[in-house]
């Protein structure tokens, strides 16, 4: 299997998680949807799980093979809830807007 | 071997700006499924086949469906992305100089990190206990890391499932009379005050 | 057998209390019959030791009955039996009438705590528990005002002496690390003077509360708001005599600090002759006798604090019931005459009340100390030991307090039973100026009593008084010279003090007390009971009330001493902390507090905007802040 080889050095895959990361990152703080955020933050998540994944086959520890799946399944929970939330806030809203919601200001 | 790297690299990086500069939420749904695929084909280089699997089943199939079925529900459409100075916050541009510089220390930092040894195919079999076949990444191998050494996260993990469901049906199960949006807020103040105006007269 | 008879009386106190409405007179007869059931047990049991539990080490509890508690128990439960079956009579008819004998069988219950306890956590039990009967029984008519300040009174006067008692036992159990009283007198060699001096005092200060000694007495005179069995019972017989008990009890210790000796012998003293002399000041009948028991008191304090331990318990022992007596008698006299308290009102009484008369009249022989009744041969005791220990300024106290006591007391005999009744008498012109609010209201809310002749119940007890009246004191008479009966059976509680021989032979003693006395019924017959004067008695008593000294009239300004330097010192600190140190220092520093955390809060909420874009973006900053750190300094291994 040509596919368990590792064809490239590992900062390559380091460089390629930490693109993706702050890619995410920067959804996060410039859109104002909600949901362009969520998948923004799905994004960041995608990214920790590419490196977790590099380092478990660098290293052959299955460790990071279990971090990631926890990763997943916690990153379902939170886009359940999440969403739960963006569609009690947002239902009666013909706009989806994050700064519209600032009942927590000081 | 490059192109098995550098091609789903491409892919991933272009599609997660497409993800964030999308103008409507469905592409952005759209470009991350693109995206999940791609990273798909990573753990597939990686040799973590189960997990491979998995992005595509959890991921692609059930959180991206959920994104769509929130969309839906809103009608989300009506508030298009529009990258205009006026609706840029004034925050974007310190935030893309910040984000740059750390984007740049990581990689430059990456480039520099000792790149680790990296094992021998053979290695991949000679992990597990003799006898056993027991190939590195495997579903096998995976299956019985996550049912012996990791239960206690495991079991924890099912729990954590199960609160999220609790939470979803609490939040969104009826009419909850929430008040979130300036909007919403200003008409129950309004109402309010006239109602207190009545019991006054 | 012991424990029987000490909870006895509470169970009929619990008794009274709960079916009191059901009861009705019966609970009068059944706290009688409890009173009188543990004197009989403490009659068959005479002697003993029972141990109780123990609750942690050095903390064993137990009940003991050696001669000195034993001569208490059987005055409080004989005299209290008495007393009790006097108060079916005295209270009948009062709305109060279970309550009532729910206190006084919780009282002896309690005074029984106190004697029979054999550690010293016991007697600080007893020791309040005794307080608080007081208090419930004196502010007994809560209704009158001056009741409910008496009470008031009393029990703060007490607490003090509590705070030195609980002083002084904190002292002893650090330092002996028992509480029983067996363990601290077997160390009290070993305890040092000075702790020793400090230990007897704070003792003492408890006994000079609860045994109104000067300048602690003030509660006593006000104490008789209540009624006039609870007198005789708690502020005459018993509970004012705890104090001399403390003293005899912790002989031992106080055996070896000659100051401490001192300091009790010269308050005894004090308070003998200072009771006596306002005792010749009263008008009212019942605060003439409670000067004069507080001035006994002085006489037994002033016997145990010099050493002089059997001569001192000798004297509460007559005391306790020719003073019960008097009490009684003035009490079936006030209860003829519908509460009239003031002897001025009085005279006459002789013929319309014989009983009382007599019993009166025995009561002022044995106080006085005529030879052959009982007063004469304690007091005598108390008088001869003071100068047999080494105290001849002492024993010039006690024979000149013997003369005053003779005056006052023949004072009360004649005004109130010679010569004519005057009832009817304007009070003006008996120079009676007592204003509405001064004047005792009803001694029992108005209405309340049916007949005005003594019943037979309240007959009974004072005619038994007067056989131990007159003949208690036998005990102390040795017919062959050696040592009386009395001695014998102290002597194994007080061993160090079989007398030696006195300076001044005894008889010689008791003839100079008996001369003293005697010049004291003289003056008092010259001034009240020659024929002349009963002719011009009104007269003669307006003359004597319109010049009354005020020193005396106010108790030589006691309660205004404590007011100014206790009360208004008290007052002037709190108006000095209420004024400045609370509102400024500890109201300044929480206002202080409260203002910088909200300048504070107003800052820091400028930063929480509500922009959850805004918050991810200051997250950001961070982590690049982060990695600029470990990029110039070099990731951690």
């Amino acid at each position: 299997m040509a596919a368990h080889l590792l064809p490239v050095p590992l900062g390559d895959y380091v460089g390629l998680s930490a693109v993706m990361f702050f890619i995410g990152a920067a959804g996060v703080i410039v859109r104002r949807n909600p949901l362009v955020m969520l998948m923004s933050i799905e994004l960041m998540f995608n990214a920790a799980n590419l490196l977790f994944v590099s380092y478990a086959r660098a290293w052959l520890n299955d460790a990071g093979h279990v971090f990631a799946f926890l990763v997943i399944t916690v990153a379902a929970a939170e886009a359940a809830i999440a969403l739960a939330i963006v569609v009690i806030t947002f239902r009666a809203s013909d706009r989806v807007d994050v700064d519209d919601v600032r009942t927590l200001h000081g | 071997m490059s192109a098995l790297f550098w091609v789903p690299a491409v892919v991933l990086i272009a599609s997660a700006l497409w993800t964030i500069t999308a103008s409507k939420p469905v592409y952005s749904v759209v470009a991350l499924l693109v995206n999940f695929t791609a990273l798909a084909v990573f753990f597939l280089t990686l040799s973590a086949e189960f997990l491979a699997m998995i992005q595509l089943i959890v991921y692609s199939g059930a959180i991206l469906v959920l994104f769509l079925f929130v969309i839906a529900l809103l009608s989300s459409g009506v508030a298009p992305l529009s990258l205009g100075p006026n609706r840029l916050p004034r925050i974007a541009l310190p935030a893309a100089i910040c984000i740059a510089v750390a984007l740049g220390l990581v990689v430059a930092g990456a480039a520099a990190t000792h790149v680790l040894p990296v094992p021998a195919p053979a290695a991949l079999r000679s992990a597990g206990p003799a006898g056993a076949a027991n190939v590195f990444g495997s579903v096998q191998d995976f299956g019985r890391a996550l049912f012996t050494t990791y239960l206690l996260p495991f079991e924890v993990t099912a729990l954590i499932l199960m609160v999220a469901v609790i939470g979803v049906i609490v939040l969104a199960g009826e009419e909850t009379p929430y008040v979130a949006t300036r909007r919403r807020a200003a008409e129950t103040r309004k109402a309010m005050r006239e109602a207190i105006a009545r019991e006054g007269d | 057998m012991i424990l029987t008879a000490l909870l006895l009386p509470l169970c009929g106190a619990a008794l009274c209390w709960a079916f009191g409405p059901w009861l009705r007179r019966a609970a009068g007869w059944l706290a009688t019959a409890m009173v009188a059931a543990s004197f009989a047990l403490v009659v068959a049991t005479r002697g003993g030791h029972e141990a109780l539990f123990t609750w942690m080490p050095g903390f064993r509890f137990g009940l003991s009955l050696d001669p000195l508690s034993l001569l208490w128990a059987l005055v409080i439960t004989g005299v209290g039996c008495a007393i009790h079956l006097y108060s079916i009579g005295y209270m009948d008819g009062d709305r109060g009438f279970a309550r009532f004998f729910a206190y006084m069988n919780f009282f002896i219950f309690a005074m029984l705590l106190l004697v029979l306890s054999d550690n010293w956590v016991g007697l600080l039990v007893g020791w309040g528990l005794v307080g608080l009967a007081s208090y419930f029984l004196i502010g007994f008519w809560f209704e009158r005002r001056t009741a409910v300040a008496a009470a008031r009174k009393a029990f703060v006067i007490n607490v003090v002496g509590d705070v030195g008692m609980m002083f002084a036992i904190f002292l002893l159990v650090a330092n002996v690390h028992s509480i029983r009283y067996a363990d601290a007198f077997a160390a009290a060699p070993t305890l040092g003077p000075n702790l020793l001096y400090w230990i007897c005092a704070g003792l003492f200060l408890a006994a000079a509360a609860k045994s109104a000694q000067v300048p602690l007495h003030t509660w006593l005179p006000d104490a008789m708001e209540g009624p006039t069995p609870v007198s005789a019972l708690i502020h005459a017989a018993t509970m004012v005599t705890a104090g001399v008990y403390l003293v005899a009890r912790c002989a031992p210790l106080w055996d070896q600090s000659a100051s401490a000796q001192m300091l009790v012998g010269t308050i005894g003293a004090l308070t003998a002759i200072a009771g006596a002399i306002l005792g010749a000041a009263q008008w009212d009948i019942k605060r003439i006798l409670a000067y004069s028991t507080m001035s006994q008191i002085g006489y037994m304090i002033m016997g145990v604090g010099v050493g002089a331990y059997a001569g001192g318990i000798a004297h509460f022992f007559t005391h306790a019931f020719f003073k019960a007596q008097l009490f009684l008698a003035s009490g079936i006299v006030i209860h003829a005459l519908n509460n009239e308290q003031d002897v001025r009102l009085m005279g006459g009484l002789r013929k319309r009340m014989p009983l009382a008369f007599w019993a009166t009249l025995t009561g002022v022989l044995a106080i006085c100390g005529v030879p052959g009744f009982s007063g004469f041969f304690s007091k005598d005791a108390v008088i001869a030991g003071t100068l047999l220990h080494g105290h001849p300024y002492m024993y010039a106290i006690g024979i000149l307090t013997a003369g005053i006591t003779a005056y006052y007391m023949f004072r009360l005999l004649f005004i109130t039973f010679f010569g004519e009744y005057r009832g009817n008498v304007d009070p003006a012109a008996l120079g009676i100026t007592r204003e509405p609010a001064e004047s005792g209201p009803p001694h029992e809310p108005e209405g309340t009593h049916k007949h005005h002749a003594p019943s037979w119940i309240m007959g009974l007890p004072v005619a038994l008084l007067m056989v131990p009246t007159v003949v208690a004191g036998w005990l102390l008479f040795s017919s062959n010279g050696g040592p009386s009966p009395w001695d014998r059976f102290f002597a194994s509680q007080f061993p160090t003090h079989v007398l030696a021989s006195s300076p001044v032979p005894d008889w010689v003693t008791s003839a100079i007390t008996f001369a003293v006395v005697l010049i004291g019924f003289g003056t008092a017959a010259w001034r009240y009971a020659t024929r002349e004067a009963q002719k011009n008695a009104v007269a003669r008593l307006r003359e004597e009330s319109l010049r009354m000294p005020a020193l005396l009239l106010h108790g030589y300004y006691v309660d205004a001493l404590i007011d100014i330097v206790f009360v208004r010192g008290a007052r002037l600190l709190g108006s000095v902390f209420g004024r400045i140190v609370d509102p400024y220092l500890i109201d300044g520093a929480v206002r202080e507090t409260a203002i910088s955390a909200q300048a504070l809060g107003s800052g820091v909420r400028l930063l929480q905007s509500g922009l959850v874009r805004a918050y991810a973006f200051v997250i950001a900053v961070g982590v690049g802040c982060f990695l600029v750190y470990y990029f110039v300094t070099g990731m951690p291994h």
